[in-house]
């Protein structure tokens, strides 16, 4: 469908005319995609690129002709003039539903087509509610658009008997249905079934009285549901968040880059001034920015709801101090010259701690400033393996869309769609081209139902599971535990490893569930000897990607900076401790508790967070959405953010901050462009040796082409106009010859009663940047922890009931789960939900 | 939530039983029918467990129930008379039919009478043009024809259904 030129080479073209343009396409383009790709336009309402054909709405009728050939001899009749002789379809043909072939005309401006499309329309309209001028969709609306182009000034049909139809039916939190503007297009449903797998909306009854309902519960539970609002042809669905916000043609676009999650969005945010926020612009929307190589053109509805933390009236907005054990408003100068003097007596006593939401430039400046001084710069995680994924990494060039049979992709330990929504997506559709998914984990995810292989393993044996997949490979192993012989003996590992090791490329995606940083590290380690094994590094499709937890941990790994095998220990011996981006008191009392030990405390924020609250000192910073910046994604594509919004008076971005403070140490950082702070990268960092800023804001044509003049192709989705990225060379793709590494794997114990709580991650969580967006209250996780039902029995649990959950030192009363496909004696505890929980760790269960 | 699996036990796997496996969906028409065998319309409830029975959404399930006019989402009579009164229909008198029905019944168009016994609906073509007037009878799981009607005819068929239900 909509990748039709890009594989021109490999397939045969067919040469076809449409209103006297002459293209070559390949043999089963559709004729809407064919004009599209030279930028022709037919008008459809229901057809979208990204999806299959249903020739609903009559919008694309078009004459059609194809070359006659004579019945008894085959060959082609000719005219008089010795061209070939077209034949016309009697009728208007749907070029929706209709594929290219070899010397095909097609004529869409002629007097039979454009009474067509004059007459659909006027059809469409009869029971269209015309509220354009209260309508979020005016603007930006095929309807309005076409109608406008093609469509009769007056309808013939009474205006009275309009039908009338509910107007503010909300399907769900986040999405509203008006049915009256609805013109039953089935691009949502469409979306729902094939794209997202999540039928949560359909159509009932038929005629005139079809309408979209949904009856799952929540209403229209999806992550992908703010999507269906881009796509819709009208203004049938709009989004909670925006409905009656503001017009399209008032607002400005910047681009931006998604940093909830390692997938890396492409972003664009619409910005209006407005009286409430004392004339200054605001974020009004998040719409998706096509990249075909990172998101296409969706985003998951974090993505597009969790924005609002920029504009929270609890952002901090001035440097604290600490006085007499409370924390009181000082001046820049004041803060900055007490951190530079702590700072200076700490020494290599400092240590740096930053979360991996931080820009490449803030975490570059970081690690110089730290390495001034001698100091360790840590970064806040408990998964190991950046430094296998830049030697490892997939290669230049990697793209899942490419993806098909010669492919086979591992997916280990993580639960995609929760964690990395577009990978989930887009490894769904890769196995619908054929791609051979193998999914391992100790229970079932969305992910599953796209496998040809699911391996189950128990939490701590993950790096143990992909151990087996290379023994069945490569018998010559080492010496391995029992349990990864017997895998290994498993007929389906066995048939999974046989499909990794054959496949001409092959994709490792590796996450944390389930694993503490030594476990994490050998589980990278293990995938990185089986990708090494079966010779599939340093190559496009190939390679290893890390599911991370937050979105440019590849780049503070790439920076320099590495998670600490014992960050409590690291801190309580620590003279000073800078903090930028991360809240380990808020994860953890043990932290707390450390950082009360601590002999001087930095903390560079957004919010007062727990650890804030500890600090000697509190610097605010500047959000990503006021400032410029880079990040790195997991398959390592460096992707420029722009501001979108003024920064609150007097902040500096973090990368300025630290530059403040090197600056009095002696050190000269940039501190005002992050463009140099990009040129100093290069310098120090090899494989970011050939980045520019310019670099990164280059664009090419991307297929389907979508944009502002074409909404009624792709939706409103954004055109990519600011920078596509750069895809990172992997070292093996430089030449690195890398060995396999044999580590030893780590082991669980626990005792007598106790359950293993196991940290998983849910999408919609009570993380800092999430909560402050209103519109998603209700679909946020609740504190809540999830049993097997056989355990949930034993322990005389009943689900959806209250238990005290004991780990980590403390006690909370959180609702139960079941899941029936989950490992005995495991409690699964989501992180980010209040819940104090790090790694796997022991845990009591009591009933109240 | 067995309710329907608990009642219809060897009936439901003797129809899953006609699918492979992994097209267990196909099975939705059947087991709709076995659902508004019960009280003449699928309940929410009925719903919830089909589609887990078939490992379909819910959604999916109400779109089928909203689709096709021979299963109902609501209450209605034990009776449900489909009159036509589509085009062809119409110029052989079913409008004037159809009114009178109503107004001898003392039902409105889409309503259930007081007894609950019989509920009247106005449809789409059933292919009996020729026939008009002409009515469909849905009952228990029974579906019939009743043409060339008068209301008169009609009314004495309806009685009959009236004095059976009394009796029982």
């Amino acid at each position: 469908m909509s990748e039709l030129v890009k594989n021109e080479a490999a397939q045969n073209m067919v040469t076809l005319t449409i209103d006297d343009h002459t293209m070559s396409v390949p043999e089963g383009t559709l004729v809407v995609d064919a004009a599209r790709s030279i930028g022709l336009d037919i008008p459809v309402f229901c057809y979208h690129p990204k999806m299959e054909p249903v020739g609903m709405c009559r919008m694309c009728l078009v004459e059609i002709g194809t070359p006659m050939r004579d019945r008894t001899t085959s060959e082609p009749i000719l005219e008089d003039d010795g061209s070939p002789k077209i034949q016309f379809f009697p009728n208007l043909m749907t070029g929706c539903t209709f594929r290219a072939s070899e010397g095909m005309v097609v004529r869409g401006y002629t007097e039979k087509v454009t009474a067509a499309r004059k007459e659909v329309l006027e059809f469409l309209l009869t029971s269209h509610p015309l509220d354009c001028p209260t309508c979020d969709k005016g603007g930006e609306c095929p309807l309005q658009n076409l109608t406008m182009q093609f469509g009769d000034g007056e309808s013939r049909f009474i205006y009275d008997e309009k039908m009338h139809s509910a107007k503010h039916v909300a399907l769900g939190d986040l999405i509203f249905l008006d049915r009256e503007r609805c013109i039953q297009c089935a691009r949502c449903t469409r979306f729902q079934d094939e794209i997202v797998d999540d039928q949560v909306i359909g159509f009932s009854n038929r005629g005139r009285a079809l309408e979209i309902v949904t009856f799952s519960d929540p209403g229209f539970d999806s992550y992908w549901s703010g999507n269906t609002t881009d796509i819709c042809p009208v203004g049938a669905l709009t989004t909670a968040d925006f409905r009656f916000g503001a017009r399209p043609w008032e607002m400005n676009a910047s681009a931006s880059i998604c940093n909830h999650c390692a997938v890396g969005c492409n972003l664009t945010f619409n910005t209006r001034r407005e009286v409430k926020s004392g004339g200054e612009k605001i974020i009004k929307r998040v719409m998706p920015r096509q990249n075909e190589a990172v998101n296409e053109i969706w985003i998951c509805d974090k993505g597009r709801f969790a924005y609002h933390f920029t504009a929270s009236d609890q952002r901090l907005n001035q440097p604290l101090i600490r006085k007499d054990g409370k924390l009181v408003p000082s001046s820049w100068e004041l803060a900055l010259d007490l951190v530079t003097s702590r700072f200076k007596n700490a020494g290599e006593n400092l240590v740096t701690l930053a979360g991996g939401r931080l820009s490449n430039e803030d975490l570059f400046n970081l690690a110089e400033l730290s390495a001034h001084l001698g100091g360790d710069a840590l970064l806040y995680s408990d998964m190991a393996g950046g430094d296998l994924v830049s030697r490892l990494g997939v290669g230049e060039g990697t793209n899942f869309s490419d993806m098909g049979p010669e492919t086979a992709i591992l997916v280990v330990a993580c639960n995609l769609e929760e964690e990395a929504p577009l990978w989930w997506l887009r490894i769904k559709q890769a196995a619908e081209r054929g791609a051979k998914v193998i999914v391992a984990n100790p229970r079932k995810t969305k992910l599953d139902r796209s496998a040809i292989h699911n391996l189950r393993y128990e939490y701590g044996q993950e790096a143990g599971l992909v151990t087996a997949l290379l023994s069945a490979i490569s018998p010559k192993q080492p010496k391995s535990p029992a349990f990864v012989n017997k895998l290994a003996k498993d007929k389906e590992v066995k048939a999974a490893a046989k499909a990794l090791s054959e496949a001409e490329n092959t994709v490792i995606l590796f996450g944390s569930e389930g694993t503490s940083y030594a476990a994490s590290a050998a589980l990278a380690q293990a995938c990185a000897n089986l990708l090494i094994a079966s010779g599939h590094i340093g190559r496009p499709n190939n390679g290893l990607i890390g599911v991370w937890d937050k979105g440019n941990a590849q780049g503070a790994w790439d920076m320099g900076l590495r998670p600490s095998e014992d960050l409590d220990a690291a801190l309580k011996t620590s003279q000073a401790v800078y903090i930028s981006a991360a809240d380990p008191a808020g994860d953890s009392k043990q932290y707390a508790s450390a950082l009360k030990k601590a002999d001087f405390v930095v903390v560079q924020e957004l919010y007062m967070t727990a650890t804030a609250e500890l600090a000697d000192v509190v610097l605010p910073a500047q959000a990503f959405t006021e400032r410029e910046g880079t990040y790195t994604s997991g398959e390592r594509r460096v992707q420029r953010f722009y501001p979108a919004v003024p920064s609150l008076p007097d902040l500096l971005p973090d990368f300025g901050i630290t530059a403040e403070i090197a600056g009095r140490l002696g050190l000269e950082l940039e501190k005002t462009a992050p463009a140099s702070v990009m040129l100093q990268i290069a310098e120090v960092v090899p494989d970011y040796a050939e980045l520019t800023y310019q670099k990164l804001a280059k664009v090419e044509k991307q297929f389907p082409l979508i944009g502002r003049e074409d909404v009624y192709y792709g939706g409103t989705s954004y055109q990519n106009s600011q920078g596509l990225g750069v895809q990172l060379k992997p070292a093996a793709q430089n030449g690195d010859s890398p060995v396999l590494v044999i580590t030893e794997l780590p082991e669980v114990k626990l005792s007598g009663e106790e359950l293993l709580a196991v940290p998983v991650t849910r999408l919609l969580d009570l993380g800092n940047t999430v909560t402050p967006s209103e519109v998603l209250v209700t679909r946020l996780a609740k504190p809540h922890v999830a049993l097997h039902p056989q355990d949930a029995e034993k322990l005389g649990v009943e689900w959806g009931s209250k238990v005290k959950l004991i780990l980590n030192g403390s006690t909370q009363t959180v609702l139960v789960e079941f899941d029936n496909s989950m490992p005995h004696g495991v409690v699964l505890v989501p992180r980010s939900l209040g819940i104090p929980i790090i790694s796997p760790t022991p845990a009591t269960i009591k009933v109240l | 939530m067995t309710a329907l699996q608990d009642k219809h036990e060897k009936e439901i796997k003797h129809i899953l039983a006609k699918y492979p496996t992994d097209e267990k969906r196909s099975a939705v028409m059947p087991l709709l029918y076995i659902a508004q065998r019960k009280a003449g319309y699928v309940t929410k409830q009925d719903m919830l467990e089909i589609a887990e029975l078939l490992s379909i959404s819910t959604t999916e399930v109400a779109s089928i129930v909203g689709f096709y006019t021979l299963y109902h989402d609501k209450s209605g009579g034990k009776y449900r008379i489909q009159v036509c009164n589509d085009l062809p229909c119409a110029l052989r008198g079913s409008g004037q039919f159809l009114e009178e029905l109503c107004e001898n019944l003392g039902v409105q168009v889409g309503e259930t009478s007081s007894d609950g016994i019989l509920s009247v609906e106005a449809v789409m073509c059933l292919a009996a043009c020729d026939k008009a007037p002409m009515f469909q009878v849905q009952s228990h799981s029974d579906i019939s024809y009743h043409e060339n009607q008068t209301v008169e005819s009609a009314l004495q068929t309806i009685e009959k259904w009236r004095a059976e239900e009394t009796d029982k």
